[in-house]
């Protein structure tokens, strides 16, 4: 039995009474770790604004400092990680100060096991956003700090543990987004910019209705997660509640019939705003779902799950067929970026402690995966100077690092083995298999259907005969290379060691306590109105 | 020391009456003051506010209660004190017609909003509104006396139907005390001759507050109207008659069933209607004064809830409304009155461009700013009044304002400055210290707006209970 399946299925649902502690732990504590996590970006986000740059003759700097703060905030992340009591049921690093007292708003910050997931994902995407945007030469100073304020957004929305605080965050990240796709997007940036602003818009609308249904529902006192989120309300009002986060949910993940902003924000942003998009700001969808419907709401998630599943099976179905039909490269990514979030959606929609599991997992691979599928093909179309698949043919001969990783990021999407979305795909599946056996059925079909128009573009684009009149096509530098194998070697990482390294002869972990038991602390709790239907 | 209290007014006042005068009676010397009138200006208002702030804060009851000093008038004053000394600070003069009566103007209608805040009949209500009014239109008659004449005559016909709901309502509560009016209105039922003079004085207060489909105040002659004229009209203007809503909604609260429709609807129309008006118009002044209107609808929404909370809310939002409304034309400067010629902006003045673009972002209710916060407030108390509608309106106006605001800014960072020769007879605002200076204030006003929503939210409670709500 391999490795992932030692750690991967006996490690999914154990949850192990027994941590065992990191070497390392409790060195470095600070109060305000979450909050450093949140703000540093954006105030290095007002110190590049404040930055003279006459003539561009800083841009180096600048891009630099988003640099040098994602690596600190990495670290920082990484620590607050390696640190992470797993196993507990509460929520940790908590930072909880009164906001607005009177209408029960509190500054609540606070992690637990999927929340401490995304915190890694948002900071690995960080990283890998800055290094794909190195291309950049317009307006250098207003690009690096609207991202910089962008991924204050989705930290902010990650770490919330206040419905207020959570909707500030979420609904703030649409600005930056959308005016880094206008300000430095390709020849149809401004249709997609409006697209984004508007399907974002539609979902901040369903979101403050759900967060206002849930604040009086729960007497108006309070938007604290453990106020507003512990109180039952009527199976009625958490249908309604479910159905308006559902759509909030929809139009981020994104999911059918809320796609519409996806393929032209995917094919016309510049690369690192998509890996932003398509890796860390998307997955918020996902994790709404999982805290405010699943974690929130189990009546509604009841009801309603036979509705996520079918809006997910439809999703990857149909992402599937348009990537087949497309003559498109960045249109085929922004296709195929669809279906980790349909996966992700799938298995919160089953209901059973190891697809909530899964799908805690599916947060982080789909992340990966979404973003190193869409900036493969982008890099490519770029390196190509076309994006008509009809020019392209048998490049890998002349692009040998980026078809390998095109390759990678394939198989990332159809959760072949060794990838970490095999893992999150095999939780959900066998958690669903039970519950939504039709909709697993879906989703397997979605993605043999998702393999073959993976085969006929990528035996095409790559391995077919070169096309003798197509443009000159030229290999990934070694930034395009470093940003994409980054996202390829996470996945592969936890994909390879989901439980983490271990000293050699002992079961200490070596650095990296392994994210599989680091993301079910709480996660019993989440699931624990569902066990009834535990396979 | 008794009326102590009242001396900011007293300044203001003053102020106005000595610059005015200055200019009539001593050219030469106003002709030397000239650069350094609008220090002067801002400083004596940034004076004034510490005064307020200082001697305010003690309640008390004037003139028989004519004038009352309380929380709510406090909160009121120092935003509108805040904003008005911003916008002068920020002003772009060689946009203006005349400094004298462009400095003495808006301190005349902070003036006026004083005197509604801390009214506590409703004569007070009704001076203070058209003293603020006034100020506006003669403001505007230095550039456009046709428009200012048209505002007239619109104002006085709202004036008149102050007037005679006014008189309706004195004549069925027995009393103009706003207070007394709150407790002998409680015995009362909700009657269709209530309806009728509160539905009169709340169109009176909607057309002052440029709200609804009454958009002749704000979004259609900002357009026409000096960047300072258009932040008294649209901020100050609208102010007054926002804060005269709030206490005399507050006063007639027991019955609040007789308007409480009334004013939803035209919350949900001005909210919707001023985002939309915003998205179709290219001129930015103008685009400003809509958003402006819109925000303006979710005062109304919150009022129609008639709960404390609602109240509360109102008087949080207030406040950002105010700063934004009235200093956000000015920060514009001449600009203003063309997308096309804002274009690089943020390159050429980045003080008055990031200023502007949170102005625009935080009229529009975008998160993390101060109208967010706002605005928030006011959809938790609509939905503890179970109006969920509402807050869906609400937020879809707040979509549209969005896209409306971006489109500002996208010409302000991600287009190219134009060259003299295509900026067609539009000078780029001056930079000055002080200008910077305010602009820089402004920014953080806003953002502390949110920072600070504690204390703040907190005053606006103590307000509440100071117009009776308890």
């Amino acid at each position: 039995m391999s490795q992932l399946a030692i750690h991967g299925l006996t490690g999914l649902a154990a949850a192990s009474p027994s941590p065992v502690p990191v070497p390392g732990a409790g060195l470095f504590t600070s109060s305000y770790l979450l909050s450093i996590c949140v703000w540093t970006p954006a105030l290095m986000a007002v110190i590049i604004t404040l930055i003279p740059n006459p003539r561009g003759r800083y841009d180096t700097v600048i891009k630099q400092l988003a640099f040098f703060t994602n690596l600190l905030l990495m670290f920082v992340m990484f620590i607050a990680y390696n640190q992470f009591e797993s196993f507990l049921p509460n929520v940790q690093y908590e930072e909880k100060v009164a906001w607005m007292p009177a209408i029960g708003v509190t500054y609540h910050l606070g992690v637990d096991g999927p929340s401490i997931v995304m915190l890694l994902l948002s900071g690995l995407i960080g990283i890998v956003a800055v290094l794909a945007s190195w291309n950049v030469r317009e307006r250098v100073r207003a690009y690096f700090a609207l991202m910089l304020f962008a991924q204050t957004c989705v930290t902010g929305a990650i770490v919330a543990h206040d419905l207020f605080v959570l909707t500030l965050f979420w609904t703030s990240a649409t600005v930056p987004i959308a005016l880094l796709v206008l300000g430095w997007g390709g020849p149809r940036r401004e249709a997609a910019a409006w697209r984004l602003a508007g399907y974002w818009g539609v979902g901040a609308i369903a979101l403050v209705l759900a967060v206002m249904a849930i604040y009086i529902g729960s007497g108006a006192t309070s938007f604290d997660f453990d106020v507003a989120l512990k109180s039952a309300l009527a199976p009625r009002a958490q249908v309604i509640v479910g159905l308006a986060v559902i759509i909030a949910a929809a139009t981020r993940l994104p999911l059918f019939p809320l796609h519409g902003w996806a393929r032209d924000v995917y094919s016309e942003a510049p690369r690192g705003v998509v890996v932003l998009v398509a890796g860390s700001a998307t997955r918020l969808g996902g994790y709404l779902v999982l805290r405010i419907l699943v974690a929130g709401q189990p009546d509604g998630a009841k009801l309603l799950s036979p509705l996520i599943a079918g809006i997910a099976v439809v999703t990857v179905v149909y992402a599937a067929i348009a990537a087949m039909r497309t003559a498109d490269l960045r249109h085929a990514g922004a296709y195929l970026a669809l279906v980790p979030g349909g996966v992700v959606a799938f298995g919160l929609s089953a209901l059973t402690p190891i697809a909530i599991t899964g799908s805690v997992l599916a947060l982080f691979t789909s992340g990966m995966a979404s973003a190193l599928i869409a900036t493969s093909f982008t890099t490519i179309s770029e390196r190509a100077q076309t994006r008509a698949l009809a020019q392209l043919s048998g490049v890998a001969p002349r692009m040998p690092k980026l078809a390998w990783l095109t390759v990678l990021a394939a198989f990332a999407v159809l959760c072949v083995p060794l990838m970490a979305t095999f893992t999150s795909l095999q939780m959900i599946l066998f958690g669903a298999f039970k519950t939504q056996p039709v909709g697993a059925f879906g989703i397997a079909a979605g993605l043999g259907l998702t393999a073959i128009a993976l085969a006929f573009i990528l035996q095409r684009l790559l391995f077919a005969a070169p096309n003798q009149e197509g443009p000159a096509v030229s290999d990934a530098s070694l930034g395009e290379t470093w940003y994409l194998a980054v996202l390829a070697g996470a996945l592969l990482w936890v994909g390879i060691l989901p439980g983490g390294p271990k000293i050699p002869g002992t079961d200490f972990p070596l650095f990296d306590p392994g994210l599989l038991n680091v993301m079910v602390a709480n996660v019993p709790e989440i699931a624990a109105p569902y066990t009834g239907s535990t396979p | 020391v008794t009326y102590a209290t009242f001396a900011p007014e007293v300044i203001v006042v003053a102020g106005a009456v000595v610059v005015l005068l200055v200019a009539r009676l001593q050219p030469g010397l106003h002709r030397r003051l000239r650069p350094r009138l609008p220090w002067l200006v801002a400083a004596l208002l940034v004076v004034v506010l510490g005064v307020e702030l200082w001697a305010g804060s003690s309640l008390a009851s004037y003139f028989g209660g004519g004038l009352v000093q309380d929380r709510f008038a406090l909160f009121v004053k120092a935003a509108v004190l805040l904003a008005t000394a911003l916008a002068i600070a920020a002003a772009d003069w060689p946009a203006e017609d005349s400094l004298s009566i462009s400095l003495a103007m808006p301190m005349l209608a902070a003036f006026g909003v004083m005197v509604t805040a801390s009214a506590g009949d409703i004569v007070g209500v009704w001076a203070g509104v058209e003293v603020t009014a006034a100020a506006g239109v003669a403001m505007l008659a230095m550039r456009r006396p046709d428009q200012a004449m048209r505002l007239l005559l619109a104002g006085a016909g709202a004036s008149a139907l102050l007037l005679i709901g006014l008189a309706y309502v004195y004549a069925s509560s027995g009393t103009t005390d706003l207070l007394n009016m709150r407790g002998l209105l409680a015995g009362l039922a909700p009657t269709l001759p209530l309806m009728i003079p509160l539905a009169l004085i709340l169109g009176s207060l909607a057309f002052r507050s440029s709200v609804s489909p009454l958009y002749v105040g704000g979004g259609l002659v900002s357009p026409l109207a000096s960047p300072l004229s258009t932040g008294v009209i649209t901020g100050l203007s609208a102010t007054a008659a926002l804060v005269a809503a709030v206490k005399l909604t507050a006063a007639v609260a027991p019955v609040g069933a007789v308007y409480a429709v009334f004013l939803e609807v035209v919350a949900a129309l001005t909210i919707l209607g001023g985002a939309a008006a915003a998205l179709a118009v290219r001129n930015p002044r103008a685009r400003m004064a809509f958003l402006a209107a819109s925000q303006s609808g979710w005062v109304l929404a919150a009022l129609a809830t008639h709960y404390k909370a609602g109240v509360v809310a109102a008087v949080f939002m207030l406040g950002a409304f105010t700063l934004a409304a009235t200093a956000g034309p000015a920060v514009m400067g001449a600009l203003g009155a063309s997308e096309a010629v804002l274009a690089g902006l943020g390159t050429l003045r980045p003080h008055r461009a990031v200023g502007l673009s949170l102005c625009l972002l935080s009229l529009a209710g975008i998160p993390p700013l101060a109208g967010f916060f706002g605005e928030f407030a006011v959809a938790s108390s609509i939905a503890y009044a179970g109006r969920f509608e509402l807050i869906a309106i609400g937020v879809a106006g707040g979509v549209l304002a969005l896209v409306a605001a971006v489109g500002t800014i996208r010409a302000l960072y991600l287009q190219a400055p134009l060259d003299e020769a295509r900026r067609a007879g539009f000078s780029l605002p001056v930079w000055s210290r002080l200008s910077a200076i305010a602009a820089v204030v402004l920014c953080l006003a806003i953002g502390a707006y949110s920072v600070f929503a504690n204390p703040i939210f907190a005053v606006a409670f103590q307000s509440a209970e100071g117009l009776g709500l308890h």
